[in-house]
């Protein structure tokens, strides 16, 4: 038994199934995630990595076990308020098309009904942290580049000062040089806010280097779990053919082997 | 005429949108919430749209009717079938379509990830709906709206067959007694109509777009002017109508002959110091249901019509068995009255410029069923479905070149542009004389009798006494003058002229 004064672990999956037309797309999983850790969650297309992010902040429900939060059942939660207290950057960004980048960066502390002077102190703040010039504010998401609109996703992501930041694919299609810079972004405000940062992505390069834990899933259960260079000594198909898999293939060796040289 | 007919069709038209908004928004949610259903509900939208918008007009009035006799026996009331309600709902099941389609495909629109963002930053499926699906979905929905509203605009002319007031009425008149000013304002003015709402539509799409509301409040504001402003004048220039005192409401079809008989029988019933109001345009078929009913009080009909119509008859008889069959069935089956015979006779018949039949030696309808197989023929829209065309061919056997059905004006112009040879003509018609047409003799008696009798509804019986004087006073001659005054095309003398120059010949 562990004490009770130790901290609950900020994601804790318990025997967690999700099913979709029959199949198990999440398969009882029982994985938990410690507070402050920043973890990579990958795979191939459909083996479950987004769904398990999901099932964080509701946006999925498990249809067997349990999903905690810091401690909290997420079923027990209105998905509305715990989603708000979660940094969310999805998939594709979604910025609000018909709103500013000061409004979509503003929009959870707007649902919190946070003083308009507090939400405009807070979008500055946030577009000096992600490196935008303030007077973007004023702009449309149409009017962004790829790698801006990133920028203000993870920023709308952490504008409520959320501990648990979940990214769903935050490198898209971005061009290399881009993700690069976002990767650093992310994480150094990974370290700056305190958060704990689950990253579901599918191209390894860029998580690699900097993510402390990357667990591998395959057919909705997990076929990995460990440290950046223990992926290597795994045997398991899914995780080879990860690591052999496309681009640059001798950098990410290379990192997998020697990640005290990239870092 | 036209203010108080703009006003009118301005308010059916806002009152069918306003319903079909009211209609679209929940089917909107439903399609979205069961895509499911979203084929079925708009391929059923869509098969409404095919049908024109004259026939839905004029299906909901016999709907109506079997509607209202139901309430009438469960529930003790009825339902006005004729005027206001057919159009709103006809007008209103119209512009369900692009309502439904700029619903459904705006809020399709949306892309899913600004969604899944929606969801994902932890708002409420309202905010969702409100902050980010309607905005976003505005401008197609607003373009479906707008589509909707010129729609109705336009098909609320078509309102004035089924007995509501509209600027229809001013354009059937129009083309009936070839008054083309009036045709032409009538439909300038609904054209106007429209582009004054559609801009006012499209003034809230850009306000919405650009979420400036100021923009928004202004085709709002403007909006709300235009229909309250334009209908609330219209009542409030309403004559006060005495408490039970309903104004008797004379029907007539839509041609000049209709016309003119329900201004001699307004003026009449006036004299005597009967309110009256007319409603004019109405299909044959709606204007006797429409008596029956009890939804307008008079009109003047014919007894080949009747016969057919009303009694089911499939062949013709003699003209006196007609009538008395008539006078002693009527009341029986449908509580309608025959009040007096007016004199005159407008049957069909089939005429030929003179010069042709002449040339051709044709003097008799069994003339040309020889010369007919080089001939080309022109009906009017309803008489190929009429038994005369049937008693035609029973007596007859007529077989034409080509068979083309016109609204009676443009029957007239094929067969004087030559792109007719034969046409159909009613006998008290004043183009006869005047256009030298020469109608064909029927020796075997084939073509029923179209005496012109007064009509008078369950509602008001009194009205046999008050307009008895009228028996037998019109002779075809006078009609025929009187139809020439208001059909031809120089010195066109009104309609309500016309009426004092037939009732001065009454006496």
């Amino acid at each position: 038994m562990t004490a009770p004064a130790i901290a609950p672990d900020a994601i804790a999956y318990d025997d967690v199934t999700v099913r979709r037309a029959g199949n198990a797309i999440v398969d009882r999983v029982t994985l938990k995630i410690a507070q402050g850790s920043f973890v990579a969650l990958t795979g191939a297309s459909g083996a479950g990595k987004t769904t398990l992010l999901r099932l964080v902040n509701r946006m999925v429900r498990a249809d067997a076990g349990r999903v905690r939060v810091f401690g909290e059942d997420v079923a027990d939660a209105d998905p509305p308020e715990l989603r708000r207290g979660i940094g969310y950057a999805s998939q594709g960004v979604g910025l609000f098309p018909h709103w500013t980048v000061a409004e979509n960066i503003a929009a959870v502390p707007w649902l919190l009904r946070h003083a308009p002077r507090r939400r405009a102190a807070r979008v500055a703040e946030l577009l000096d942290l992600v490196e935008l010039p303030r007077d973007f504010g004023d702009r449309f998401p149409r009017q962004l580049s790829g790698g801006q609109a990133s920028r203000v996703g993870l920023a709308r992501a952490l504008a409520a000062e959320p501990r648990l930041l979940l990214l769903d694919e935050p490198f898209g299609a971005l061009d290399p040089e881009t993700r690069v810079s976002l990767a650093d972004k992310i994480s150094e405000l990974h370290d700056l806010a305190h958060l704990t940062t689950l990253m579901v992505t599918h191209d390894l390069a860029d998580a690699l280097t900097r993510v402390q834990r990357v667990i591998v899933c395959d057919a909705g259960r997990i076929v990995a779990d460990g440290t950046p260079a223990s992926l290597v000594a795994s045997t398991h198909p899914a995780v080879v053919a990860l690591i052999a898999a496309p681009l640059d293939q001798a950098d990410k060796l290379a990192a997998l082997r020697h990640p005290e040289l990239v870092r | 005429m036209l203010p108080d007919r703009l006003a009118a069709h301005l308010g059916v038209s806002a009152a069918a949108i306003a319903l079909a908004i009211v209609v679209a928004v929940p089917l909107v949610m439903l399609l979205v919430a069961r895509p499911a259903l979203r084929g079925w509900v708009l391929a059923g939208a869509a098969v409404i749209q095919t049908v024109p918008a004259l026939a839905l007009l004029a299906l909901f009035y016999p709907l109506l009717l079997v509607i209202g006799e139901v309430t009438q026996r469960v529930a003790g009331f009825g339902i006005p079938a004729l005027g206001l309600l057919p159009s709103l709902l006809a007008l209103a099941l119209y512009a369900l379509l692009p309502l439904l389609r700029g619903g459904v495909d705006g809020l399709a629109s949306v892309p899913p990830e600004t969604l899944d963002a929606a969801d994902g930053i932890g708002m409420t499926r309202r905010q969702r709906l409100i902050q980010v699906e309607l905005p976003l979905a505005a401008p197609i929905v607003m373009g479906g709206l707008r589509v909707a509203a010129v729609w109705t605009i336009g098909a609320a002319t078509l309102a004035t067959t089924v007995g509501q007031k509209s600027l229809g009425d001013l354009i059937f008149a129009g083309l009936q007694i070839e008054d083309w000013s009036l045709v032409v304002t009538g439909c300038l003015a609904a054209a106007f109509l429209a582009i004054i709402v559609d801009m006012a539509l499209w003034r809230i799409e850009t306000g919405l777009g650009e979420r400036a509301w100021g923009k928004c409040l202004l085709g709002l504001g403007l909006l709300v002017v235009l229909v309250v402003g334009v209908t609330g004048w219209y009542w409030s220039k309403r004559a006060p109508v005495a408490e039970g005192e309903r104004p008797v409401v004379i029907g007539a079809k839509s041609f000049s002959e209709q016309y003119i008989l329900a201004e001699l029988i307004a003026a009449r019933l006036r004299a005597q110091g009967v309110p009256v109001t007319i409603r004019s345009g109405l299909g044959s078929v709606i204007a006797f249901r429409a008596l029956a009913a009890g939804d307008i009080d008079i009109y003047v009909d014919y007894t080949g019509t009747l016969w057919d119509s009303a009694l089911g008859n499939k062949m013709p008889a003699p003209r006196g068995v007609m009538l008395a069959t008539l006078t002693a069935e009527l009341p029986k089956r449908h509580k309608v009255e025959i009040a007096a015979s007016l004199g005159f006779e407008n049957a069909y018949a089939l005429a030929m410029k003179r010069a042709d039949a002449d040339r051709l030696g044709i003097e008799t309808l069994a003339d040309l069923a020889t010369a007919a197989p080089r001939l080309r023929m022109a009906t009017d829209t309803e008489f190929q479905s009429r038994l005369e065309w049937r008693a035609l061919q029973a007596g007859y056997g007529l077989k034409f070149a080509r068979l083309t059905s016109y609204t009676p004006t443009l029957m007239v112009r094929a067969l004087q542009s030559g792109e007719a040879d034969v046409i159909t003509a009613f006998s008290s018609d004043g183009r006869i004389a005047a256009d030298d047409l020469k109608l064909l003799a029927d020796p075997r008696g084939a073509l029923p009798a179209y005496d012109a009798v007064l009509l008078i509804g369950p509602r008001r019986p009194e009205l046999k006494a008050r307009l008895a004087g009228l028996a037998g006073k019109i002779p075809v001659e006078a009609m025929r003058e009187a139809n020439w005054q208001v059909d031809r095309d120089t010195d066109k003398r009104t309609v309500q002229q016309a009426a004092a120059w037939l009732e001065a010949r009454a006496k």
